[in-house]
């Protein structure tokens, strides 16, 4: 890891330099902090929104609105973001002397950690299909610098990529599924959307799209494996990433959207299904894997495997417990993940096999972690309590596989997060503490006393989560967490959750037969193989057509020709061709323009069959005479003149050429096999492209424009002093494109004279 | 007379095509002049009317559509500019490479080719990167972890 290359690189050689105080990180904690309570002062205020015009022609609408939902998640940004970047400043300053890289660095972290706090505050207020997507991939764009932040590391310059490739692509689904949606019911505006929409078959394919960009931001399985690798990054980043902005955001889209998803009973199947898997796989992973960002990361899994489940019920109950669960867990694991960060920063050591009995020596992390490890775990006095009581209450009005599954979950969290904090505070001693500061426990600390107070006062949470759950479901939504001491099924739940949980933590042999076997499986039959398949077919795919592309100056051209012609083939398969095209009259002096026109037709095909370059440079001038023929009979004189003008001109330029250029080589090989063969092949190219031309032209000339500027023109040119109006238009109308046009015929000309030249331009 | 120009048009298109796919820079170069020919033919043709020439139009008069006129213009002599500066860059191809024949300059394209593939390979690095994470999952579960707990 760089962090061990960084620390023996401080330790073989002179102390490393220090840096200055952060500030750039202190601005950004200020400014979140400012919107944090912004976004309080706003929801206490009752939530207010607006919305401009952006794009009116495409019907694109900048609309904010600050509801219960937006506010949540905008408070989780804001505040859990002022914490984490109090903590960075300090994280960050020792990172970056350990790497021996300047104070200069800061400036590509901060910028990109204050726009993500920005874009999610962007995405939990935005009320249009089109800006939650410029959000969203905002967000991704963020990570990816964030997540490859130690750029010299090629580890974390492949799992930015792979964060980036995995949610961006995905996200590309949810803008398909906004078209869709605009398509079918005209408006890119959640509200009007959720008005609108019914059940149709659009609607389940919109639906499914958008369901897919989310479940892959918040990393459900099977495309979670971009997240474990994510902890490349810094920690703060990390803490960040995994409770308050990126995958929280894919969990804010389908609490956003849930009501068009709600339409298709399959999409609510998937989301239940994917929950769950999500929450068995995540879990079952979190609980034997050694490197302390890596249980942390596996259990991000399953913990938004709880609220895509939640999510997938549908009931007004778990809707309101999923907004909970957002709240509850994000305090929790950005905690978690501080902890793990400082404890990594003071010791060198990010393995759980390497550290142990930190509890004393580090007494106030380990009570402030242990606080947040008991909420995530759900024990009673701790906020965590109350989300898994609203999860079991949720699951058990679904039914009973629900509510096996619940009990399973809570154990798996129970198992995985004791070890981890047993591991790490307890037993023998570990490591060495070398490194101790305040401003890197401080937030923990915070933390776990916001947990302890959401434990005894709920209300506040509970209100939020109520207001936030009624804008997922529609309908008001009763969220009433407290403690009940009674036989409920809720309690005796828990109750076989901390049984089974225990039992887990006290069976290591068991959890790691469990943990390694699946592992393995995901080794060998991951998407993650899927994934890095995919890359390097597109790697090789694209190495080779580029390598046809630049193989001689034929292949480029047909590089272009190729999907050109391609393209205009599908144009022509997928536009009707009812009616469109025309043969159009004859009369008057046509009858002699269809002799040239077959004159020209004629002699076009002898340049092509062609040996001698004389001949072809005669035969293009016979094409180009008559060609101006054409122009003068259909009335355009000035063409026809530029036309014969030219026309001399080249001929003369041609011949000229020929007479510097060297005589034609004798073909050695003509009638060769090889050539016939190229020949042949050159014949159809030919062919195909004047049969696309033929019918693209056919179709272009049978749909006349129904009116032109052209009257204008006429009606206007006395008034430019121009009794031949072609002459107005160049001169006057269109005055401007002449003047573009002559200084191209400048630069040919400068291009023409260096080139006789050889280079000297006089 | 649609189709007629549409004939024309594809004619002069497709042996321009078929010219641009030999090995000889010159008939390249004619292959331009045709395809060009080609389009201004083409957007002559798209004149919404054909009758007199445009110049004092009175009244009574039926005048040819002079904005397709204007745009051919510019075409002729955008199409003069780009043949010359061809031909030049064929002459001097042939001054430095005594040849103006395709196969004849592959050499020199082979050489660029293999200068290519080095910064190819450079970039295939990079990707495989991706492989050399593979190993961290499977190491992420210590051996002495197990050990420890046997």
């Amino acid at each position: 890891m760089a962090l061990d290359r960084g620390r023996a690189a401080r330790d073989e050689a002179a102390p490393a330099p220090r840096l200055t105080p952060d500030w750039p990180g202190w601005v950004a904690c200020a400014t979140a902090a400012v919107g944090f309570f912004a976004c309080l002062v706003g929801w206490l205020a009752g939530g207010d929104g607006f919305s401009v015009p952006w794009a009116p022609s495409l019907d694109l609408h900048l609309s904010f609105r600050l509801d219960g939902l937006g506010a949540i998640y905008g408070l989780l940004a804001t505040g859990i973001g002022a914490l984490v970047f109090a903590y960075g400043t300090r994280y960050m300053t020792l990172h970056l002397e350990h790497e021996r890289r300047g104070a200069v660095e800061r400036w590509r972290f901060w910028p990109w950690m204050l726009l993500f706090a920005m874009a999610m505050v962007g995405l939990a207020t935005a009320q249009d299909l089109v800006l939650v997507f410029v959000f969203f991939d905002l967000t991704a764009v963020c990570s990816y610098y964030l997540i490859g932040f130690d750029r010299s590391d090629s580890k974390a310059r492949t799992s930015a990529v792979m964060a980036l490739l995995v949610t961006v692509v995905s996200a590309v689904a949810m803008l398909i599924g906004a078209v869709l949606l605009y398509a079918a019911y005209g408006t890119f505006a959640i509200p009007e959307l959720i008005e609108r929409v019914g059940p149709s078959e659009t609607t389940t394919v919109a639906a499914a799209l958008i369901a897919v960009a989310a479940l892959a931001k918040s990393a459900q399985v099977p495309l979670h494996f971009w997240l474990p690798r994510a902890m490349a990054a810094p920690t703060p980043v990390s803490a960040y990433l995994h409770s308050a902005a990126m995958v929280a955001a894919g969990v804010l889209v389908i609490g956003r959207v849930h009501r068009l998803l709600e339409r298709s009973e399959l999409v609510m199947t998937g989301l239940l299904v994917i929950g769950a898997l999500s929450i068995v796989v995540g879990g079952v992973l979190a609980l034997r894997r050694d490197r302390l960002k890596q249980v942390l990361a596996y259990s991000t899994i399953s913990q938004y495997g709880y609220m895509v489940l939640l999510y997938g019920m549908g009931s007004s109950t778990s809707n309101g417990a999923a907004a909970f669960y957002v709240m509850a867990h994000a305090v929790a694991k950005s905690a978690l993940f501080m902890t793990a960060g400082a404890v990594t920063m003071a010791t060198g050591e990010d393995r759980l096999s390497k550290l142990g009995g930190l509890g004393r020596r580090m007494p106030v992390l380990a009570v402030a972690s242990a606080v947040a490890a008991a909420s995530l775990a759900a024990l009673p006095l701790t906020i965590g309590f109350f989300k898994d009581e609203l999860f079991f209450a949720a699951a058990w009005e679904e039914g009973s596989v629900t509510t096996v599954l619940a009990v399973v979950a809570a154990a798996l969290t129970l198992a995985y997060i004791g070890r981890f904090w047993v591991t790490l505070f307890l037993g023998a001693e570990k490591g060495q503490v070398t490194e101790r500061s305040v401003v890197m426990v401080a937030p923990v600390a915070f933390l776990a006393a916001v947990t302890v107070v959401g434990g005894l006062v709920t209300e506040p949470f509970a209100r939020l989560a109520a207001s936030a759950g009624e804008v997922t479901a529609g309908r008001p939504v009763e969220v009433d967490p407290g403690y009940h001491l009674e036989l409920s099924p809720e309690n005796l739940m828990a109750i076989a959750a901390w049984t089974l949980g225990g039992l887990l933590l006290a069976a290591p042999r068991l959890t790691t037969v469990l943990s390694r076997t699946l592992a393995r499986a995901g080794d060998l039959f991951g998407p993650r193989r899927g994934y890095e398949a995919m890359l390097h077919g597109l790697d090789r795919a694209s190495a080779g057509v580029h390598g046809l592309e630049v193989r001689d100056l034929r292949s480029s051209i047909a590089a272009v020709l190729v999907p050109a012609g391609l393209l205009v083939g599908l144009a022509f398969a997928a536009t009707p061709t009812d009616g469109a095209f025309a043969l159009g009259h004859v009369s008057g002096a046509d009858w002699v323009i269809l002799p040239l026109l077959g004159l020209i037709t004629v002699v076009t095909l002898v340049i092509a069959r062609s040996r001698s370059r004389l001949a072809i440079a005669l035969a293009l001038s016979v094409v180009g005479f008559a060609l101006a023929a054409v122009y003068a009979l259909i009335g355009a004189p000035d063409v026809a003149l530029v036309a014969v003008m030219v026309e001399t001109m080249l001929a003369l330029v041609f011949v000229a050429a020929l007479a510097r250029l060297p005589q034609e080589e004798p073909d050695e090989d003509r009638g060769s096999v090889v050539r016939k063969k190229r020949r042949r092949r050159d014949v159809v190219a030919g062919s195909i492209a004047g049969l696309a031309a033929f019918v693209t032209v056919w179709g272009f000339l049978s749909k006349p424009a129904a009116e032109s500027v052209s009257d204008d023109h006429i009606r206007l040119a006395p008034e430019a002093h121009g009794g031949d109006v072609v002459t107005a238009i160049v001169a006057d109308f269109r005055g401007l494109d002449t003047l573009v046009e002559i200084t191209v015929l400048l630069v040919a000309v400068i291009g023409v004279a260096t080139l006789m030249r050889r280079g000297k331009t006089w | 007379m649609i189709i007629a120009f549409a004939l024309a048009a594809a004619v002069l298109f497709g042996s321009g095509a078929y010219l641009l796919l030999k090995r000889d820079l010159v008939r390249m170069v004619a292959g331009i002049m045709l395809i060009s020919q080609a389009a201004v033919l083409t957007i002559i043709a798209s004149s919404l009317n054909r009758g007199q020439a445009v110049i004092h139009v009175g009244p009574d008069d039926d005048p040819s559509d002079p904005l397709p006129q204007a745009l051919a213009l510019t075409a002729l002599v955008i199409g003069l500019a780009t043949v010359a500066l061809l031909l030049a860059m064929v002459h001097r191809v042939v001054v430095v490479f005594r040849t103006s024949e395709q196969d004849a300059l592959a050499a020199t394209e082979a050489e660029v080719e293999a200068r290519l593939e080095r910064k190819r390979q450079a970039d295939r690095e990079e990707v495989e990167g991706v492989e050399g994470a593979k190993e961290d999952d499977a190491e992420a579960i210590e051996h002495e972890e197990l050990g420890r707990v046997r």
